[in-house]
């Protein structure tokens, strides 16, 4: 592999010269390897959108989509072809130029977030230390495509975050993944009670509930509710349009379930030290936890009642500020005393 | 270190002209057949009532404060998360103080009723 | 790096102009989001990520939606674009334009001589620990500003319930 590398390197070097081979090298490295990562991105998010009519299918006694291919599972294809060949419909009176825009600014952040998501240990395509605040700017730019409810649930997720940046002194992602591998249940081999869920098991409640608002999803949909304002905006998108929004929404789910993942669920860890399960890669163990928090996604849809504007405003304000602050000060104490479990 | 962000940076604009791609590709594949009915903005069918760039109510604008209050307090404890333990007791005290203060403000809200929602 | 701290610099100056000049407050503010990005990417070529990310996370990720919030909430339409043609006209912008004129030339006198910065990296590390050790002082007042927001826009939401 290595080898492949350094010879590509190399060709580069020699068609562009020793000035311009590097730079060139590196820029058509980067581009694959962001193709790698988002182009298997759209493909889970194509397959999410089936996954989600089957789940909530099967848990309303349906079958759920099961003509196109065996089982439907070409179901997706086929509606992104639909969705292809669909006329573009711009509203008379809208700014076209932001009515563009908007679908771009929503997929966008959900992307270019990847670029510091650790896969696994040392795989991430920039190990930047600041990988956290940079998902957090670059999420918030996110509130141009969509500027609507479930807003302030941003704030709460910041707070609940601050409480796993006490406990891991880092906003490296990989070094918050690495600092939930040490604790004195990982010594003894049981390694997912000393991931952060446990000790910041409300923050990690927080940070998942405030997850599910903040992309918009039941049961705090009221954005895009589609018995009470028929999806909201999504109406007035169409063919494409519609396409690259659906696309940003179901890409943000991924995102936010992977981040729950590195910062309270252990990353790539295994949940076990044995030797069997260290065997396995841990790129498995990352898909598999988000494939657990993205299944509660569903599974929340399936099961609660869409909540109100002033309902989630409550939950908010008095519910989870006051909560992450409270528990914000005690991990802080707890730090503080001789029986820090996070040495 | 800076070095680090160059794929960080070429990720915005991929993601950006992923998006574009995409709906370039629906506006070559898909019809274009424009007419003024199809393109009026509508409402359950009717012709809109009002514009639809409706007056916002000035309750969003409160959350909106809020948000970024709250937005700000954790741009100070972002920082403080991260060396609290170069800083000790010290740090931690220091930090409590600044919460004390931003909890006041926030039980005025509360007792004020600034943050129901009739 | 020098030459994106210059591409960007010019971009943050070319952005804010329109800032100022544009007449529709919507497309103004879509510039001062472009103005703060670029500015985020300035403090990122000095060497500051950590500010930068912050500039993104506070200005142009919810204070400029603050503002956003408060065009669409005033609604304001062909009135307000009449007023601001009104308002922007040619003979208005001698006085600030000289008196800006002034404040350009004592910048580039103080500026001229200083060494241009190090590039370095700081890291939220050494930033939190500046600010809660020599700068503890301005933390806490800033508590204390966040609170005067706090009860400030408790009564701005006060007053218009009562009204309505």
């Amino acid at each position: 592999m290595n080898e492949l590398v350094a010879t590509l390197a190399g060709y580069s070097s020699a068609w562009f010269g020793p000035q311009w081979g590097p730079p060139v090298w590196v820029f058509v490295k980067t581009l694959v390897l962001i193709l790698v990562i988002t182009l298997p991105l759209f493909g889970c998010v194509a397959y999410l959108t089936l996954a989600e009519r089957k789940i909530i299918g099967y848990m309303q006694v349906r079958i759920g989509p099961n003509r196109v291919g065996p089982a439907g599972l070409l179901q997706p294809i086929a509606d992104a072809v639909k969705l292809m060949f669909k006329e573009l419909i711009i509203p008379a009176g809208a700014n076209k130029f932001l009515f563009v825009l908007a679908p771009m600014l929503t997929l966008m952040p959900a992307l270019a977030a990847w670029a510091v998501i650790p896969f696994g240990p040392e795989v991430v395509l920039a190990d930047v230390d600041a990988g956290l605040l940079y998902v957090m700017a670059i999420t918030s730019m996110g509130v141009y495509g969509v500027i609507i409810a479930g807003w302030a649930s941003n704030s709460t997720m910041g707070f609940a975050l601050v409480c796993v940046l006490l406990v891991s002194q880092s906003l490296n992602l990989s070094d918050i993944v690495n600092g939930q591998a040490r604790g004195r249940f990982a010594a003894e081999g049981l390694n997912f009670l000393s991931w952060n869920w446990l000790p910041l098991l409300p923050m990690f409640l927080v940070y998942f509930i405030s997850a599910v608002a903040e992309t918009n999803r039941a049961p705090f949909d009221v954005a895009e509710g589609e018995s009470e304002i028929v999806a909201g905006f999504h109406v007035e998108y169409s063919g494409m349009t519609f396409a690259v929004f659906f696309l940003g929404e179901y890409a943000n789910m991924i995102l936010v379930s992977a981040l729950a993942t590195i910062m309270f669920l252990g990353g790539w860890l295994p949940p076990i030290d044995a030797p069997l399960l260290n065997a396995i890669p841990g790129f498995f163990w990352l898909v598999l936890k988000i494939g657990f928090l993205l299944f509660c996604f569903l599974w929340f849809r399936a099961t609660f009642p869409r909540y109100r504007y002033d309902q989630i405003m409550r939950l908010g304000w008095k519910v989870f500020i006051p909560l992450t602050i409270v528990w914000l000060v005690l991990v802080a104490a707890w730090m503080q005393t001789p029986w820090n479990p996070w040495q | 270190m800076l070095e680090n962000y160059f794929p960080v940076l070429m990720f915005i604009a991929v993601g950006l002209v992923l998006g574009g791609v995409l709906l370039a590709v629906g506006r070559i594949l898909a019809p274009h057949k424009p007419d003024p009915k199809k393109l009026s903005p509508y409402e359950c069918g009717f012709e809109a009532f009002e514009d639809a760039r409706m007056k916002f109510d000035v309750r969003y604008y409160l959350v909106a404060i809020l948000f970024i209050l709250f937005d700000l307090e954790i741009a100070f404890l972002f920082p403080w998360a991260v060396v609290i333990p170069d800083i000790g007791f010290f740090g931690y005290a220091a930090m409590m103080v600044f919460l004390a203060i931003l909890v006041v403000g926030f039980v005025y809200e509360w007792k004020k009723g600034a943050l129901e929602w009739e | 790096m020098e030459f994106a701290f210059y591409v960007a610099a010019a971009v943050a100056l070319a952005a804010t102009v329109m800032v100022v000049t544009r007449l529709d407050a919507v497309h103004a503010l879509l510039y001062l989001v472009v103005s703060l990005l670029a500015i985020a990417l300035v403090l990122y070529t000095l060497g500051a990520p950590f500010a930068a990310a912050l500039e993104v996370i506070l200005y142009a990720g919810a204070i400029v939606v603050l503002f956003v919030f408060v065009v669409m909430m005033l609604n304001l339409g062909r009135v307000a674009l009449a007023q601001e043609r009104r308002w922007l006209a040619p003979r208005t912008w001698i006085g600030p334009g000289l008196l800006a004129l002034v404040l350009l030339v004592e910048l580039l006198a103080v500026l001229g001589p200083t060494p241009p910065v190090q590039p370095g990296a700081i890291s939220a590390q050494a930033v939190g620990a500046a600010l809660f050790g020599r700068y503890l002082l301005g933390v806490e007042i800033a508590s204390m500003l966040l609170l005067a927001g706090l009860v400030g826009a408790c009564h701005l939401g006060r007053r218009t319930t009562e009204g309505t």
